[in-house]
């Protein structure tokens, strides 16, 4: 009975059994992205209700139907986010083990940016009524709204966070410190950096499939993170020990790359640390400030779409969540970025969008 | 020819509208639903069309009315459905709708706006209310701790939010109290209410972030309120907190904000509370009386909203739908007019005209002007149906749409396909269930189909009405001749054979016969409808029914495929196809003449001349009679037997001259296989090679091909090996099939064995048990046993082998017999027609409940 069980875990379509109904289900929502056409009509829509009028005809069918004209950037938002977020609680809903935990995971980096969100917030005298609908709805638990509680992070461990599964990731940061700017920037690197490990070994303890498809949208992220980290810290107060601190360890860079980003001191000297490694060199080349270039931030952004399209290559892994969610967001970046566009009627900038399919 | 046995002619026409009639025009052939409309902007954007503004005011008047819709349905208000058929409004009448519409929006909004602050103010006494009953509660409990509150020592002036907890002004009413009562000094609590399922991480977050130093008192508020903004009843809980110090006060209060949890003031004094809770009664009164006015103020806009939502639904729908149509047209700049193409059945051209003749009269404008075009591509097939022969047709559909004007097997259909599951579905009793109920569908078919049921199940049982009752009807007749009612026989006309022996003669001979030789066994003349009766006894009866359904599947298949061939004949002489029927259906004909027709053929020859009659010779008695299954593989491989010996012994052969007939008829068909394989082929080949050297006067040859009276078919560029693999792969299915399909049809005797074997099981099995059983309790198992017998046999055989006979019977008209004319590569005519719209639109709403 146990070889048997064996058997049937190492046969990749056992996944299935538990899987099979969610996997078919997200395959067809991702057949609902939009493809190049269709940003291709969008770009066209002289108003946001041309933009409503074409997105009927697509998977978003009747989404905005009950809004009243004229519409909102921010409506049309909330709406792509809603459907989004419905989406993916259906699934959660259904999910099984492995899977479950899975897109558990998923939510905690959500959860991250909400907490940090809120703590800046608060420290500038925001209500926290103002800011719970800027939160992203993935990542709320139970406790979130009284994180004001907190004034230093043995405070916001103590009593917010003990209870959620974030607890894990916060072992490093705990400090008597008040929490300031700098301070919550650090928290929220350092539950980052812990979260993508933790969740980068998951994947890898998953093994088959999952793992060969998550580790290395993962280690991209974790990479991306490091080069991000050590950009931004430039002109600010961060020591070089406490930036190497931050990297996540489970991306393609350590630990050499990273190695050579905690010296790093201008932009100049990390993009020599990504020349050592192929795809990061070639996204580096051709990203600039200047009209005409991509940011770096579009590049790195592009290359996670073509990891994320290229995890629907394989089949029986819990990966297609994952990059679903990430896939859709960027498209509602995308739709987001086209109607702001429309609606500020600056039209120069509007092919920005990073296309999907 | 009937417009059922092919598809109508439809006309490609083109219409000039002037741009003032083009909407009432439209608006009529959308009542009419004749004119399907081609969209001459494919490549036009939604957004960039000429009517997207009018699309986009109707879909905001849809919204208007779905929220409407919404609110009506909340309060449960009925909407009436008068079944009335409003015209499309005129579009000068939109700006009324959208601004009756606008108005009512407006004034619900405020209606509920109102009434949601309403209910915010109410809910917010009832928990106030809740709250000082409970802490009363609680205030009790702890009463010796709080001996002073007795004294009401408190000033009772004191600002309700200040109210519940102490301040440093109470200092001197501290001084008045006993000493060992001043650590309680700066106890102060407060009282709220919250959601019932955060408690839990309420209290253990107030608890880790307070260390344990605030004490929490929680009584669950049995009867749920309502969420004023979502109108949902929630459960909740009153809390009271009690803690010491100012900065315990702040977290606390942050705590509670974060929890979303309402706080309300409690005065500390019984008497206080006492004389708060008689205030706040007073207030809740009040307010129930002006939200009950509220209410019957909304409820009164509401349903003077619901008389008419339905015909407002109706007059936008309509709208929206003509300037789509209007979206599909062309702008003609010059004459300021619309240009659409269009199919229409060509019957109907003058009913279209009069319908473009209402139109412009309503407008007022220059007539509309119709011309029918000639087309380069394959009109729609348009099959008019009624409500009988609609499911027929969809059987057929469902497979594929027929090319233009081909044959159209649903007329057949309607009698083979319920005759084919009859054979399957042979038994009287369970036929007489399935006619019932497809008559009674047929029978309340009005008030049934005017009741909209969402059941996907029942909508496709009520569709096949006619089906099923045709299907059931024919059953029957099937059972009368298999002679089986719930697997039992009927001995209406009494046996044809008697048993002499007696009993105990019948015990001992285990293996004895029946002889239709002796008169005192068998009458000699049979049974006069069906089967003997006495056949149910016979322990050989599975043997001989299995002969006779084997036969007769073998026989009805054959005349079914045989039919289906016939029926290309006439495709090829109306599409004028000469070469088709040289070359593929005189050879096919004579390939299934030659073989399976004979096969049919041998078998009619073995009933009708073998028998066991008393002046029968020896050569022709049962025992005689060669095995037709023998005969036909030995005619297959072409192998002969010996002549027989004498007049006296048995002969291989059933008439003279057999073998060299047989081996004639093989060679011909074995010939017929190479004439389907290159026949066409050749004569093709050689006709372009015709045309080639005639150059430019070859086009006769190629409209030899193409009929004077089909629309002119651009000339094709005759691939010789293109045309050489499709006749091959035509060649081989169509000789493999037949030997497949012949097969094929043995699945008539196989469901049919099936079926009856069942039901004698759950006859055996559950019914017998209960007929075995002696006495009262026999009658009282009976009566249980007959339920279960009953249910199963509804259940089981009725319905289950009703559908894999269904399934069964829709295969063999799809594969086996269509696959020997049909072609099925055509597309519906979907008719612009405001009848079908609303339909799909209401279907939608429907779903989206």
């Amino acid at each position: 009975m146990f070889i048997f069980q064996n058997i049937i875990i190492m046969l990749d379509s056992a996944f299935n059994i538990d899987c099979g109904y969610l996997e078919g289900l997200v395959r067809g929502f991702r057949n609902g992205i939009l493809r190049q056409h269709d940003y291709l009509n969008l770009v066209q829509c002289e108003s946001l209700d041309d933009l409503k009028l074409h997105l009927q005809s697509t998977d978003y069918g009747s989404f905005l139907a009950n809004e009243a004209s004229p519409l909102q950037v921010s409506v049309i938002d909330d709406k792509l986010r809603e459907k989004l977020v419905i989406e993916f609680q259906h699934m959660r809903n259904h999910a099984v083990e492995p899977l479950a935990t899975f897109m558990d995971y998923i939510t905690y980096g959500y959860m991250i940016d909400n907490i940090v969100l809120l703590i800046t917030g608060a420290l500038h005298q925001r209500p926290i009524s103002e800011l719970m609908p800027k939160c992203h709805p993935l990542g709320t638990f139970d406790q979130i709204e009284a994180i004001n509680v907190a004034n230093t992070s043995v405070e916001l461990y103590n009593a917010v966070l003990v209870d959620t599964p974030l607890a894990e990731f916060f072992g490093e940061c705990v400090s008597e410190q008040d929490l300031d700017e700098l301070n919550i920037e650090i928290i929220r690197n350092t539950l980052y950096k812990a979260y993508l490990e933790s969740f980068y070994n998951y994947c890898k303890n998953l093994g088959g499939p999952t793992a060969e498809v998550m580790c290395p949208i993962l280690a991209f992220e974790a990479d991306r993170r490091a080069f991000i980290i050590t950009v931004n810290s430039f002109g600010t107060e961060l020591t070089k020990e406490d930036r190497a601190k931050l990297y996540p360890t489970c991306g393609r860079l350590y630990p050499d790359g990273l190695a050579a980003l905690a010296r790093a001191d201008d932009p100049e000297n990390v993009k020599q640390v990504a020349e050592f490694y192929a795809e990061y060199r070639a996204l580096f080349e051709g990203a600039g400030n200047n009209p005409g270039e991509k940011t770096l931030e579009d590049k790195f952004f592009e290359y996670e779409v073509k990891l994320n399209v290229n995890a629907f290559m394989h089949q029986f892994h819990c990966g297609v969540f994952y990059s679903y969610l990430r896939l859709k967001e960027q498209e509602c970046r995308n739709i987001v970025w086209i109607s702001e566009c429309i609606a500020q009627k600056h039209r120069a900038k509007i092919d920005n969008y990073i296309p999907i399919l | 020819m009937g417009s059922l046995f092919r598809s109508e002619e439809v006309a490609l026409c083109q219409l000039f509208l002037q741009s003032e009639s083009a909407y009432t025009c439209v608006s009529e052939l959308g009542e009419l639903g004749l004119v399907q409309f081609r969209d001459l902007n494919p490549d036009v954007n939604a957004f960039q069309r000429k009517f997207v503004n009018e699309v986009r005011r109707c879909d905001e008047m849809e919204r208007k009315l779905r929220y409407l819709e919404r609110e009506i349905r909340r309060d449960a208000i009925p909407m009436q459905d008068t079944g009335d058929n409003p015209e499309a409004p005129m579009p000068r009448e939109m700006i009324d709708l959208e601004a009756n519409f606008e108005k009512l929006e407006n004034e619900l909004k405020e209606v509920n706006s109102n009434a949601e602050a309403l209910k915010r103010n109410y809910l917010e006494l009832t928990e106030l209310r809740h709250i000082l009953k409970k802490t009363q509660v609680f205030f009790d409990e702890e009463g010796h701790l709080w001996p002073w509150q007795a004294e009401a020592m408190y000033p009772p002036n004191l600002p309700p939010d200040q109210a519940p907890y102490f301040d440093d002004d109470d200092e001197t009413i501290n001084l008045l109290t006993d000493i060992s009562l001043h650590q309680l000094k700066h106890i102060g609590f407060v009282a709220g209410v919250i959601l019932r399922e955060r408690v839990a991480s309420f209290e253990r977050m107030l608890w880790r972030a307070c260390r344990g130093n605030v004490f929490l008192r929680q009584a669950q508020i049995e009867e749920p309120l309502e969420d004023p903004a979502t109108g949902e009843q929630v459960y909740k809980s009153v809390f009271i907190i009690f803690f010491q110090g100012e900065q315990l006060k702040l977290r606390v209060k942050k705590i509670c904000e974060g929890f979303r949890a309402t706080m309300y003031p409690c005065p500390e004094a019984p008497a206080d509370r006492r004389e708060m809770a008689m205030g706040v009664k007073t207030r809740l009164d009040d307010l129930n009386t002006v939200l009950s006015q509220t209410q019957d103020h909304r409820h009164r806009v509401l349903v003077s909203a619901a008389r008419n939502l339905r015909s407002w639904m109706l007059k936008v729908w309509k709208i929206k739908a003509i300037y789509h149509s209007l979206n599909m047209f062309n702008i003609d700049t010059i004459q300021n007019g619309l240009i659409a193409e269009c199919w229409i059945p060509v019957p109907d051209l003058e009913t279209v005209q009069l319908a473009l003749r209402r139109g412009t009269e309503k407008s007022g404008s220059l007539p509309a002007i119709l011309n029918r075009l000639s087309c380069v591509e394959s009109p729609p097939t348009f099959h008019r149906t009624n409500k009988f022969t609609r499911a027929f047709q969809g059987l057929i559909d469902s497979y594929g749409v027929a090319s233009y004007r081909e044959m159209n097997p649903a007329v057949y259909t309607i009698i083979t396909f319920p005759f084919l599951f009859a054979i399957m579905f042979g038994d009287l009793g369970h036929g007489i269930i399935m006619t019932l109920f497809g008559a009674w569908m047929v029978w309340k078919e009005k008030p049934l189909s005017v009741k909209k049921v969402d059941s996907e199940i029942w909508n496709i049982f009520f569709g096949g009405r006619y089906i099923i009752l045709l299907m059931g009807t024919f059953s029957m007749y099937t059972g009368i001749i298999y002679n089986d009612v719930f697997s039992k026989s009927l001995n209406l006309f009494g046996s044809s054979w008697h048993v002499p022996f007696n009993e105990s003669t019948i015990r001992d001979n285990r293996e004895i016969m029946l002889d239709p030789k002796q008169p005192d066994q068998y009458e000699g003349t049979p049974y006069p409808i069906g089967l003997d009766p006495l056949w149910q006894l016979a322990a050989n009866k599975i043997n001989f029914l299995n002969s006779y359904k084997m036969k007769i599947s073998i026989i009805f298949g054959i005349v079914h495929m045989m039919f289906g061939i016939i029926l290309s004949l006439w495709n090829h002489r109306f599409f004028n196809r000469r070469l088709n029927v040289l070359c593929e259906f005189i050879p096919q004909v004579l390939f299934m003449s030659c073989l399976f027709v004979y096969l049919t053929l041998l078998v009619f020859i073995k009933w009708v001349n073998y028998g066991a009659g008393e002046d029968v010779p020896l050569v022709l008695t049962p025992g005689c009679a060669p095995s037709i299954l023998i005969t036909f593989i030995n005619m297959v491989l072409m192998k002969g037997y010996e002549e027989a010996k004498g007049p006296n012994s048995c002969s291989a052969y059933m008439y003279d001259g057999q073998f060299y007939l047989q081996r004639m008829m093989v060679v011909v068909a074995v010939i017929c296989v190479p004439w389907m394989l290159v026949a066409k082929p050749y004569f093709l080949y050689r006709a372009s090679k015709q045309r080639a050297m005639l150059g430019t006067g070859g086009v006769e040859g190629a409209m030899e091909e193409t009929p004077s009276t089909m629309p002119v078919q651009p000339a094709e560029d005759h691939d010789m090996s293109e045309i050489l693999i499709h006749q091959g792969i035509h060649t081989i299915e169509f000789v493999l099939g037949s030997v497949s399909h012949t097969a094929s049809y043995l699945r008539l005797w196989a469901l049919s064995l099936a079926h009856a074997q069942l039901s004698e099981v759950l006859w055996g099995m559950v019914l017998r048990i209960g007929l075995s059983t002696a006495g009262t309790t026999g009658g009282f198992a009976m009566y249980f046993i007959f339920a279960a017998w009953a249910t199963l046999t509804v259940v089981i055989l009725v319905l289950m082998e009703g559908l894999s006979a269904f399934l069964h019977t829709l295969r063999l008209h799809w594969v086996e017999f269509q696959s020997k004319f049909y072609e099925g590569q055509g597309y519906a005519f979907v008719p612009f027609s405001f009848d079908s719209i609303l339909e799909a639109n209401e279907s939608t709403v429907t779903e989206a409940k």
